[in-house]
């Protein structure tokens, strides 16, 4: 299963997708040839609404580029998106902490040199988003 | 048929410079097979981890030239940190089918002084999701330190109820010869060490290490210090972080193929080697285990459970988070301990009356599980 007909962010699109078992309503977020439940190979592909539950932040000193420095450290975020899936993301809201509700938004990666992967996911408090 | 454990080769760990990888994978094959009594003309099968640094098509191939071995059969294998037990799984299936008489295990790497920290970080951090996960900037420290912060908040700890774990793994390494830190630590500079990927600080994580281990396994003892491989289990549920199922990761799934092959329960095993890239790794493992309550694994360290003459005495060489990890021989290193211990040759650190123990580790983020018990004696 690869992008299909509705392309996400990593091709470009400042979206979600969730994908869809046809046969047993399993739904993940990574791409799969078939269900790791029941084997099936028929999916469906659909848009997150981008909220959802935060259960975990980092935030990161030391990246592959080196210690963040002044730039200060980087934000990650998992996120159990309300359709079921988990994703990861960056945070752009100091304030998100787990236990939160999240919203998803879209920027333009600042070490983007990666041309159509430019738009990353990045989660803020519901409330503030 | 039986598959024994018949020598064991470990190096001392640390930032080393000199031997390349294939150098330590040389000087811990030496040891392993001076400790089991062979010769190499007598090993039949290599299986021989990966290396960053070196990032070879065919490590066991380039390993046994150089060596100087001709085994019937020779491949490389990688499961990340669960490599080194997944190796020795294999081995057991070679002896157990009559296809080799002594398997030689090995794995060694300069992966401290071989790379940069950043290039080293770098490599590592492709265990993520090519598309949906690396492009976000995470390393290996930044997907275990999610972790570590959804089982904070789960179990409503703060981030000192981790710190107990690798204060114990250094207690054990400050009496291990070789290991890469040997000074004692207390919870306080767990948590005045600088953040790496907030909730894990510096000494929540393992360092970068120069070294190597290797292990051979034989269709029959060679001396009495051999020992049996009494069962192996494994679980690869999943790769990536954003697929792993909490509390479910394929841990016990392993651990329990490899008891049932054992034919023992926790209540038999004496010692323990567990895997302990971060502080969390060893939480999250012996919790899912069943071997200490969820979100108590720190408790249990405070109180001395993992202490040598604690309830599960554990990784008592001071494991990845002391003893060092260069690698697939970083998860190696328990194997040896373990093994040492089985042999009563560990001194003050000694785990009395231990007859039996099981290693486990994972690959990945949590991705990759491999459960091995070992006995003393012939399994009989």
């Amino acid at each position: 299963m690869t992008g299909g007909d509705v392309p996400d962010w990593t091709q470009g699109e400042p979206r979600l997708v969730v994908i869809r078992c046809t046969r047993c309503g399993n739904r993940w977020y990574l791409p799969r040839e078939h269900c790791p439940v029941c084997g099936n190979r028929k999916t469906r592909r659909a848009p997150a609404a981008g909220g959802g539950l935060c259960v975990a932040v980092t935030r990161l000193h030391v990246t592959t580029a080196g210690s963040t420095g002044a730039d200060g450290p980087l934000g990650l975020a998992l996120v159990e998106l309300d359709e079921g899936p988990l994703v990861m993301g960056r945070v752009h809201d100091e304030a998100l902490s787990p236990g939160d509700r999240a919203r998803v938004a879209f920027c333009a990666d600042p070490s983007g040199e990666q041309g159509q992967r430019a738009l990353v996911p990045s989660f803020g408090r519901e409330e503030s988003a | 048929m039986t598959a024994h454990l018949t020598g064991v080769g470990l190096t001392a760990f640390g930032r080393q410079p000199g031997p390349d990888s294939l150098g330590w994978q040389c000087l811990a094959a030496e040891l392993a097979l001076t400790d089991a009594a062979i010769e190499p003309g007598e090993v039949d099968a290599v299986i021989t981890g990966y290396s960053t640094v070196a990032g070879h098509l065919m490590p066991a191939n380039l390993f046994a030239e150089r060596f100087g071995l001709r085994p019937t059969t020779a491949f490389g294998m990688s499961v990340g940190g669960a490599t080194g037990l997944a190796m020795l799984a294999q081995a057991v299936r070679l002896v157990e089918s009559g296809a080799a008489g002594h398997v030689l295990v090995v794995a060694g790497e300069n992966r401290a002084s071989g790379q940069s920290r950043d290039t080293s970080t770098a490599v590592l951090a492709q265990v993520g999701h090519a598309d949906h996960e690396v492009p976000l900037g995470g390393t290996v420290p930044a997907y275990y330190a999610l972790m570590a912060s959804r089982y904070l908040w789960t179990h409503g700890l703060r981030r000192d109820a981790l710190a107990e774990i690798p204060v114990q793994m250094r207690n054990h390494a400050s009496r291990k010869p070789g290991a890469q830190f040997q000074k004692p630590i207390s919870v306080t500079d767990v948590l005045e060490s600088r953040p790496v990927a907030e909730p894990l600080h510096l000494l929540d994580c393992c360092p970068v290490s120069d070294g190597g281990a290797a292990v051979v396994v034989s269709r029959s003892a060679t001396s009495d210090r051999s020992l049996t491989i009494a069962g192996t289990g494994q679980a690869h549920c999943h790769q990536h972080l954003t697929a792993l199922d909490p509390g479910n990761t394929g841990a016990a799934h392993a651990a329990h193929r490899a008891l049932a092959e054992a034919g023992l329960t926790w209540e038999d095993i004496d010692v323990y080697g567990i895997y302990d890239s971060f502080s969390i790794t060893v939480a999250l493992l012996v919790e899912e285990l069943g071997l200490t309550p969820a979100g108590r694994a720190g408790a249990y360290a405070r109180a001395g459970a993992f202490e040598t003459d604690g309830r599960y005495p554990m990784n008592t060489h001071g494991g990845l988070l002391s003893y060092g990890h260069c690698g697939v021989g970083g998860g190696m290193a328990h194997v040896a301990e373990v093994a040492a211990q089985l042999r009563h040759e560990r001194g003050a650190s000694q785990v009395g009356s231990c007859r039996s123990g099981y290693v486990h580790a994972d690959g990945g983020v949590l991705s990759a599980h491999v459960g091995v018990v070992l006995r003393q004696g012939d399994g009989r």
